[in-house]
């Protein structure tokens, strides 16, 4: 079967997350791809869980903007986005988060986002990033049919968009969403919104197997996936576990003890890559 | 021009911003409501209901003492008169009729005052669906007695308490709900909101308060009123008179406490063009593009957003918007009340306010007013309001620096 070769992706050859996987797939490892918001529980501290995970084995991090009306989010999600946003957070504050991250340690970003924030900044925004070094941008609630206008903004710059895949996505649209996709495609596991799930169903291999027959590029998995046993039994076959809700939860069960919070997410990271 | 184009775009504004995991179910509903809107047997199952369930067609009234007053021929559309009181049926019967042929058995809506939950409760019940409704808690607290009129009719009312607990809130949960089953479910969204089909499916089913009055007032008026928060009931009305070209239309919008202390509902008059809840459109929001909460005295109106098929026709100024505040629709509210004996919605109330903005145009011209609902269900917050010695106003800047 002849797979897709997408012309977008050699516009730019040198964005680091291609680097990430292609080292990955020397080392035959998997990707650990943490999620955490922008200024949960402040500014200072949510730096410092980026450094931490940074330096426990993620081999990119997934920053959340913290945004009014989180509709594909999670009551755990949602309501970081509710401790994030009682800090004023705002665009600029995030770009100035990944330069002082990037200072620490060069790691892929990828910036997660609703389009309004974005769409209120135009190409502010394009130029914000690539100037802060932001290789990737995920943009929930834009597919690819109404993409044109972000694309604008960033086709010239080296900043890929990240584009997802659902249960619900058929073949047909598998094909349109991954002509546009670039440095991986991210797969949901559930029809759902983010959140830890003690069990994810069984299409997830099946899906994935499937994604991999229409495209070359590394396929995430994320949406739901708490554990250790889940991550393994998902790495098997695909490139990267997605983490989100089960690190927040972290931040909620001890938000007032900031050196246990980076003590937890630095054994959980640890416990999880162990098993990519 | 066809609007909505082919992709659910009115110009600039509509389509579609939603997660992957909705788009297949979405493109699928356009897919069969395009079969099915011109479809026979489904047009005569619409009408069957709209006239022997809902009681259309609903009144055009004459209404003489207001007439008087303004100097003017003035009508009011009677859909304060449709079964459960507001204009909020039309779309919900249309709606649940698609769904029964989409063979789903369960049915989820957002509401803020209360009224499409209750129009969507009902139709539930008539059909044997499943229903559930998600409502802001403080709308749950403030709007008690519809939430148990949903309850009566068999529905589950699911209070939301994140954000800022109202309908945009709603919106966001119902949202999360309808993702998560999305397999089993159709989301009946109760304005000509969200991402497309939407906005073309609700406007169908609203257009027949215009058609009507087209039939019973047997010529043009010279100019249409319509209060606008999501804009259903305005877009029911103005839609079949649009391609008139010397039909003046006004829209109007929640103006709160007063547009200039940031307290109001007024998408276009005071907000911006950003995407939120599936659809680009003007929206409140702040600096970052976070948005923000709307106010109203009329919960109806309590949105921050606005259908795109309004924006468009903002842009290209066929429809103009204004505001009225809510103290204008509380003093107009009382006058309806007193000259014809007849209680408008709090929503309504804002249509009606507009005459006095307006009064030295409207001398001697035949002027339509969509009367979108009755007032039963703001006794409570009119009376709160006019027990108030003095509602409370934001102070502006210069006024706070002279104390």
């Amino acid at each position: 079967m002849i797979k897709m070769r997408n012309e977008r992706n050699f516009k730019h050859n040198n964005n680091k997350i291609d680097a990430v996987f292609k080292k990955l797939k020397e080392e035959k490892r998997k990707a650990f791809i943490p999620f955490i918001s922008i200024g949960d529980p402040d500014i200072e501290t949510s730096l410092d869980i980026a450094k931490t995970l940074a330096e426990n084995g993620a081999d990119i991090i997934e920053l959340g903007f913290p945004f009014s009306d989180p509709m594909a989010d999670g009551k755990v999600i949602q309501r970081s986005y509710e401790r994030a946003l009682k800090n004023k957070i705002s665009m600029e504050d995030t770009f100035d988060f990944i330069k002082r991250l990037k200072a620490f340690k060069n790691i892929p970003i990828v910036l997660f986002t609703y389009y309004n924030p974005v769409f209120a900044m135009s190409e502010k925004f394009a130029e914000g990033a690539e100037e802060a070094g932001v290789e990737g941008v995920l943009i929930v609630d834009l597919p690819p049919e109404e993409s044109g206008e972000f694309t604008k903004y960033i086709e010239d710059r080296n900043i890929y968009q990240i584009f997802l895949l659902a249960p619900t996505t058929d073949a047909g649209r598998m094909r349109l969403v991954l002509s546009y996709a670039k440095g991986f495609v991210y797969y949901v596991s559930v029809t759902g919104v983010t959140g830890a799930r003690k069990n994810l169903p069984e299409t997830v291999k099946s899906n994935v197997n499937e994604i991999k027959k229409i495209t070359d590029l590394p396929v995430g998995v994320g949406f739901g996936i708490s554990s250790k046993e889940q991550a393994k039994d998902i790495a098997k076959y695909s490139d990267a576990i997605i983490i989100g809700s089960r690190i927040i939860q972290f931040i909620e069960d001890n938000i007032n003890d900031k050196e246990l919070i980076l003590k937890k997410i630095a054994e959980f990271s640890n416990d999880i890559i162990s098993v990519l | 021009m066809k609007l909505p184009d082919d992709n659910g775009h009115f110009g600039e504004y509509g389509g579609r911003y939603i997660s992957e995991t909705l788009m297949p179910a979405v493109i699928e509903l356009e897919k069969f409501y395009n079969k099915i809107r011109n479809d026979k047997e489904f047009i005569k199952d619409f009408k069957y209901y709209l006239k022997n369930y809902v009681g259309r067609p609903s009144p055009l009234y004459f209404a003489e003492r207001l007439s008087k007053i303004y100097n003017a021929e003035i009508y009011l559309k009677r859909e304060d008169l449709n079964h459960t009181g507001a204009h909020k049926i039309n779309n919900t019967m249309g709606q649940a009729l698609l769904a029964l042929r989409m063979g789903k058995k369960r049915i989820i809506a957002e509401t803020g005052a209360g009224q499409h939950g209750v129009a969507t409760a009902t139709v539930c019940a008539l059909f044997d669906l499943d229903c559930e409704i998600f409502m802001g808690k403080k709308d749950v607290e403030r709007q008690k007695q519809n939430v148990f009129r949903m309850e009566l009719l068999g529905a589950k009312v699911n209070s939301v308490e994140a954000g800022s607990q109202t309908l945009k809130d709603a919106m966001n949960e119902a949202i999360r709900d309808w993702i998560t089953n999305i397999q089993t479910t159709y989301y009946m969204i109760g304005t000509v909101a969200g991402p497309h089909p939407y906005p073309l499916i609700v406007r169908d089913f609203q257009s027949v308060i215009g058609k009507e009055v087209l039939k019973q007032l047997k010529r043009l008026p010279d100019i249409l009123i319509a209060c606008v928060g999501g804009g259903s009931n305005a877009i029911g009305l103005f839609y079949p008179f649009l391609k008139y070209d010397g039909i003046k239309i006004y829209a109007v919008e929640a103006g709160g406490y007063g547009i200039e202390t940031g307290m109001h509902a007024a998408s276009i008059t005071g907000g911006k063009p950003g995407v939120l809840h599936g659809n680009k459109t003007y929206l409140l929001q702040d600096e970052f593009g976070r948005i923000k909460d709307a106010h109203s005295i009329a919960a109806g109106l309590d949105y921050p957003g606005i259908g795109p098929e309004h924006s468009y026709f903002a842009d290209e100024k066929r429809i103009i918007f204004d505001s009225v505040t809510d103290e204008e629709a509380v003093k107009a509210f009382q006058e309806l009340c007193k000259l014809e004996g007849i209680i408008p919605a709090l929503e309504s109330s804002h249509a009606i306010a507009y005459l006095e903005k307006i009064k030295k145009e409207i001398k001697g011209k035949t002027v339509v007013i969509n009367l979108s609902g009755r007032g039963d269900k703001d006794m409570h917050t009119i009376s709160e309001y006019l027990s108030a010695a003095k509602p409370v106003k934001i102070k502006s800047g210069a006024e706070a620096g002279r104390d």
